[in-house]
């Protein structure tokens, strides 16, 4: 359809006035006549970005970057607080004896999410300001208007414009010296409406996306006899048997192997009985075994030994008064508080007991025996027997010339 | 910024001729006798420090001379690394610029003579500075003897500094060559020479400042430090950049050609980099805050204990959360009284950076700001300016032969 074909032109409202140019020159000189008649609904449309245009045309900076910083703002709000709130108020939980709220590692999550909201902010903040998107225009129905992607360059204002008076205003675009000066109707052809597809893939997605929350929604208010779903099969089935599982391979059925008789694996042969189980006949053994040298380094090994592996609940004087009982005694859940190693019948056990406790375990202490060596752990019972002392020496214990030092 | 250049096609009214500079463009004998008084102040301040600092290798001296030695350090690396940069891009905006950053690189050259001071105690295995010296008083330390030994120090010390004064001499040689005609294809075959020399000056700086601050504490390690440092390096020169473009103009020089569009950029440098400042060193915290590893945490111990977390605390906000907010609004980088306030303030904050570096290995117990660390300051950055100037003397203020000067002069930005 060409320009001067104008079917409805009787009953189609006008839209505005089109100026055609040449060169971007002629039509930053016509934005800036447009601009100083004092015009608010106009705009200039060119191939390519001319820069300053914007003060050519009296534009004012955008409000963007205020909706962006606020939003930037929002985001990081809503991080810090989301994460304060699941980590020290909603599911409390020790992690590596940190305070619940540790908020260096929540650091990344806030700097993310304070760039999501502001990205999220410049780009629906963009389209909002700018009426997008927009179906259609009336532009889109002029012929030569598509050559301003190619080489020409064009100014419209707009009849709605309260300064527009079609005679006036036709006379100040002809002065501008346009190549072409010319009508926009109104678009009355095409359906300013979005697609009906579009609509309905939006509205089926937005449907389907609602399935997940549906499911969810169910598994938190019915019950159910079945068991868990199994979305990755593989990751919950490995192929490896687990110790206690059965084995068709073997005629025994089990899957933990015996040695074979007569064997013992490399460094395996525990045939000290008091090195390895603490025990001298069906006694504990009241001393320390043969072979562990009662010596400085032993003793400096137990200090370190003690301080990696019993400190954290018996802490460093062994009173029980370690970080995790003080962080577990906080939670209020039935906290079984560590031993006082001070207590008179912990210092009257003989020391294989102390070991086999460290092996096997007490109440809810956990069995050391499997993570600490054997040296090691008669290193801590030697360690402890020194600590035991240092907290209940008395004035007789010292030397002479120590107690002449004190007085 | 490279790519916010005018393009022939899209320039409009009068920007498509190519504009004749009319500026002046050479210093005047008035302007260059501030270059004595710097110097003067810059030997007076040297020499205030080492008499109240215990002389020359006296600890607290080192110490002080060390923290500004790394400071005017940053400064001219900073200037080196953006020139390589400018020619590696082919960047247009800054062509205006460019030959102030090539006057601060100059400023290496000073640097490598003003580094004597702190290697001749390595050389007497002396370990007033470098801890690492000596070998008894640091548990472990044997086994890094194989980088951590005077000769390989030394060594690694004259490749650095000849590397950065041959970058520096080269850059400005060539660009001078620009004005003597060549054009094109000279401006071409630089940028090819830029690529290589990014390589090994990144490098370089990495371990130059884990040489020079990390070692300070041998048995840490962290391997963001060298990035740390060159943020510091970044956010410096383009602090001092705009302070010296604007004492040009103020003194009459330059003064259609550099634009607000010019400080703007340079401004956008600064705000982008008081942000990489913080994504780094922050980085560098959190990791070794939540591996708890003691070899690793005991340097920050350092920095969170006494008065030290005051300080720390200090350093975030005055380097992170103050600038930020106060360099975000496009208005200030485009004003030159804003900018020069926030160039005054990044200037000083990342001097206090330095201190936080270095201090710690002297007064473990709480920071104690003395006027050794002042004077000290004070000297170096003295010293810097008056060789910096007197480089600029009988050279032209801006490189008149690079055939990209008109897109500069009339760069804008979107």
């Amino acid at each position: 359809m060409s320009d001067s074909e104008k079917p409805l032109a009787t009953e189609t409202p006008l839209y505005g006035l089109i100026a055609e140019y040449d060169n971007p020159t002629a039509l930053v000189h016509a934005a800036r006549k447009v601009r100083d008649a004092g015009f608010r609904r106009w705009d200039t449309y060119t191939p390519f970005p001319i820069h300053g245009i914007e003060k050519d045309m009296g534009i004012r900076m955008t409000r963007l970057p205020w909706l962006v910083l606020g939003f930037a703002l929002t985001g990081m709000a809503v991080a810090t607080y989301f994460q304060y709130w699941t980590n020290s108020v909603d599911y409390r939980w020790i992690i590596s004896g940190k305070p619940f709220w540790s908020w260096p590692a929540n650091v990344p999550i806030i700097f993310e999410m304070t760039i999501l909201f502001s990205a999220f902010a410049a780009i629906g903040g963009m389209l909002f300001l700018n009426n997008l998107p927009l179906p259609a225009h009336p532009l889109d129905l002029k012929e030569r208007f598509r050559r301003v992607t190619d080489d020409k360059f064009f100014l419209v204002i707009e009849a709605s414009d309260p300064k527009f008076d079609e005679r006036d205003t036709r006379g100040l675009l002809a002065a501008t010296n346009p190549v072409v000066l010319d009508d926009v109707l109104e678009d009355r052809v095409t359906s300013d409406r979005i697609p009906a597809p579009l609509i309905y893939t939006l509205v089926i997605l937005g449907a389907v996306s609602l399935i997940p929350f549906a499911f969810i929604a169910k598994a938190r208010a019915a019950k159910t006899t079945e068991g868990r779903v199994h979305v990755v099969w593989d990751m919950d089935f490995t192929p490896a048997y687990k110790a206690q599982e059965g084995n068709p391979l073997f005629g025994d059925q089990r899957s933990m192997r015996t040695p074979p008789e007569g064997t013992v694996a490399l460094g395996q042969l525990h045939d000290d009985e008091h090195l390895y189980t603490g025990k001298v006949g069906d006694e504990w053994a009241s001393s320390f075994p043969e072979s562990l040298a009662l010596s400085e380094a032993t003793m400096e090994r137990g200090k370190q030994q003690f301080g990696i592996y019993c400190t954290p609940c018996h802490g460093q004087l062994g009173d029980g008064n370690g970080i995790v009982h003080q962080r577990a005694s906080k939670l209020k859940q039935g906290w079984v508080p560590p031993s006082d190693l001070h207590q008179t019948y912990i210092k009257e056990q003989p020391a294989g007991q102390i070991f086999g406790a460290i092996t096997n375990g007490v109440r809810n202490m956990p069995a050391y025996g499997p993570q600490i060596s054997a040296e090691d752990r008669w290193a801590i019972v030697l360690y402890l027997r020194a600590l035991q002392k240092s907290q209940s020496a008395s004035v007789n214990d010292l030397t002479d010339a120590e107690r002449a030092q004190l007085q | 910024m490279a790519d916010q250049h005018h393009s022939k096609s899209d320039s409009h009214g009068g920007h498509d001729a190519a504009p004749k500079l009319t500026d002046s463009i050479r210093l005047s004998g008035a302007d260059l006798s501030l270059s004595k008084t710097a110097f003067a102040v810059g030997v007076v301040g040297i020499g205030g420090a080492i008499a109240l600092g215990g002389g020359l290798f006296g600890k607290q001296f080192q110490h002080s001379y060390l923290t500004a030695f790394m400071w005017a350090l940053s400064i001219t690396l900073g200037a080196l690394f953006w020139v390589t940069l400018q020619h590696l891009v082919n960047a247009r905006w800054s062509i205006v610029v460019r030959r102030l950053g090539e006057f601060l690189a100059q400023g290496v050259v000073l640097l490598a003579l003003l580094a004597i001071p702190l290697l001749i105690p390595v050389l007497q295995h002396n370990d007033t500075l470098f801890r690492w010296l000596n070998h008894d008083t640091i548990h472990g330390i044997s086994s890094k003897t194989a980088y951590l030994n005077p000769s390989f120090f030394l060594g690694r010390m004259v490749f650095y500094f000849a590397y950065f004064a041959l970058m520096a001499t080269f850059w400005l040689k060539k660009s001078r060559e620009q004005e003597k005609g060549g054009g094109e294809e000279l401006t071409r075959s630089l940028q090819g020479k830029a690529a290589p020399a990014m390589i090994v000056f990144a490098l370089s700086v990495t371990f130059c400042a884990i040489d020079f601050l990390m070692t300070l504490d041998p048995m840490w390690f962290s391997t963001i430090f060298g990035v740390y440092y060159f943020s510091t390096c970044v956010l410096t020169f383009h602090s001092v950049l705009a302070l010296f473009a604007m004492w040009l103009q103020k003194k009459g020089h330059l003064t259609s050609a550099i634009t607000t569009e010019h400080y703007h950029d340079i401004g956008k440098m600064m705000f982008a980099f008081t942000a990489f400042w913080t994504y780094i060193g922050f980085s560098q915290f959190m990791l070794i805050w939540y591996a708890n590893i003691p070899e690793e945490t005991a340097w920050f111990r350092d920095r969170l204990e006494g008065n030290w977390l005051s300080a720390t605390l200090v350093l975030a906000a005055a380097h992170f959360v103050i600038p930020f907010f106060g360099m975000m609004s496009r208005e200030i980088k485009r004003n030159k009284t804003t900018l020069g306030f926030w160039a005054v303030w990044i200037l000083v904050i990342c001097w206090f950076d330095m201190y936080w570096l270095v201090a710690p290995n002297l007064h473990k117990g709480g920071m104690a700001i003395g006027l050794v660390d002042i004077l000290a300051w004070v000297g170096v950055a003295g010293l810097l300016l008056g060789f910096v100037l007197s480089k600029a003397k009988d050279t032209n203020l801006i490189p008149t032969g690079d055939p990209r000067l008109g897109r500069s002069l009339t760069f804008q930005n979107i």
